[in-house]
């Protein structure tokens, strides 16, 4: 009798953790459910990111275009005057170290591939993960040896970029990129091929196990800066 | 008495196998579900980035309605060389303010760095980290010491670190750091935790920050010279 007792008390346990088993099943696949909506939620979003990067890139290149036939106009309209002409030549001049306009010559292009990075004692990595500074540190040498234009993945150097990590990628004039980076320069190919000299910021991060690779080429396409450089707080002072 | 026993046992096994049925199928849900924790953190980040597209995209729009209007005016204006000269220092002008060749002003912050002593002193990478961060946070104009940050501007380490060049000029302590721009997004991509500044305060240099209304930025001094690009 007392067998029998058991034995249903052991039936019942059984019993209610099957049940409490099902509801919290039950309660998950509804939150699985929502997991679906907002996949889709998540999926139109992309779709839209889609939608304006498409529209950018198209009005990218008409902006491209147009910039092309303003050059062309405005030396129509200063070519009997030659302090115009002086004028235009040093816009036209001027937006190619701006980096308004596409830029070639000879200089260096520099590969980095992923290795372990370095981890110095001076350096926060909180602040700054070592993959934007060892790129901001490249810059930095590249400009020091007398560098014209600089890209890093067809990003365009220019007055404004900064470099700032976002997690494992880095952003570079809002846009996002990641190893390996390429980092084109403009210049004379041999100072420029100097930064691999022993004591260098190249050879440091070799030490460290990053890949680096420098190759001199006497032909460089540099692109123009992808966005537009507009002040708010600044202004010319009168002369 | 022994039929029902077996009976018993069955059920009980039955009960058991289901149990631990149910229990596999709940840990590959809760399994699935750490993934829909990514999928939301994933959510949040595409509406920065479309946040991001949409401006870039506006911008790059606003710029060709400018460039188109321009075309326009030099169109109209081919005859009149007044108008067109007007045209054409306009955009010298804009020119000119992108190589920092022009004295500007407007609101932001002035920040001076002074080495502390009995510790290394305060480095290019230093100096250099902080003007990334300004222009992370979008300054429009930077100089060091009057040195206007363009963009060819190096700042390095000469001699082991016993001074500092930026635009190949030697500059001394204390290092004053001007920059023009939204005057709180300047000060807090430099302070606050993981801030250079706050991180230099830490190591025991002496740095203080003003809040100005009105700073001038002189313009770029050096010559502005290429030989290579075309």
């Amino acid at each position: 009798m007392t067998n029998k007792k058991v034995i249903s008390i052991i039936l019942g346990i059984m019993c209610f953790a099957l049940t409490l088993g099902i509801c919290v099943q039950v309660k998950t696949i509804k939150n699985t459910n929502s997991t679906i909506s907002q996949n889709q939620e998540a999926n139109e979003l992309r779709d839209e990111i889609l939608r304006y990067k498409e529209r950018y890139d198209n009005r990218f290149k008409e902006l491209e275009e147009a910039e092309k036939e303003l050059e062309k106009e405005r030396e129509e309209a200063t070519k009997n005057n030659s302090e115009l002409e002086q004028a235009q030549q040093t816009i036209t001049k001027g937006n190619k170290i701006t980096g308004m306009t596409e830029v070639t010559g000879p200089g260096v292009i520099i590969t980095l591939t992923d290795g372990k990075g370095i981890s110095t004692s001076t350096l926060n990595p909180s602040q700054l993960i070592v993959h934007d500074l060892d790129v901001l540190s490249v810059v930095n040498e590249l400009i020091n040896a007398g560098a014209e234009a600089i890209s890093i993945n067809e990003q365009r150097w220019v007055l404004t970029t900064a470099i700032s990590c976002r997690g494992n990628t880095i952003d570079i004039n809002g846009e996002r990129i990641g190893a390996p980076f390429v980092i084109k320069a403009i210049g004379l190919p041999e100072y420029l091929a100097g930064l691999e000299r022993v004591g260098g910021y190249l050879e440091y991060m070799k030490e460290d196990g990053v890949g680096v690779n420098l190759e001199k080429s006497n032909s460089i396409t540099i692109p123009k800066y992808s966005g537009v450089i507009k002040f708010q707080y600044l202004q010319n002072v009168e002369e | 008495m022994k039929k029902g026993k077996m009976t018993m046992t069955i059920t009980i096994g039955i009960a058991c196998f289901a149990l631990v049925t149910v229990m596999m199928m709940q840990f590959k849900v809760v399994n699935e579900t750490d993934i829909t924790e990514i999928e939301n953190m994933q959510e949040a980040e595409l509406k920065t980035e479309l946040a991001n597209w949409k401006t870039r995209y506006e911008e790059i729009d606003a710029q060709y309605e400018e460039t188109t209007q321009r075309i326009e005016e030099y169109k109209s204006d081919e005859v009149s060389n007044n108008e067109a000269s007007q045209l054409v220092r306009e955009e010298l002008e804009q020119t000119n303010t992108l190589l920092g060749l022009t004295d500007v002003h407007g609101e932001g912050i002035v920040i001076t760095l002074k080495s502390g002593e009995g510790i290394t002193a305060i480095s290019a990478d230093d100096l250099l980290i902080i003007v990334n961060a300004l222009k992370f946070a979008g300054a429009e104009a930077i100089s060091i010491n009057d040195e206007r940050i363009v963009n060819t501007t190096d700042i390095v380490d000469i001699l082991d670190g016993s001074f500092i060049k930026v635009n190949g000029q030697r500059i001394l302590e204390p290092y004053v750091i001007k920059v023009i721009g939204n005057q709180s997004h300047m000060e807090s991509s430099v302070t606050g935790n993981g801030g250079k500044v706050e991180e230099l305060q830490t190591l025991g240099h002496t740095i203080t920050i003003e809040k100005d209304n009105d700073i001038t930025i002189g313009k770029y001094n050096g010559k502005i010279e290429t030989k290579y690009i075309e």
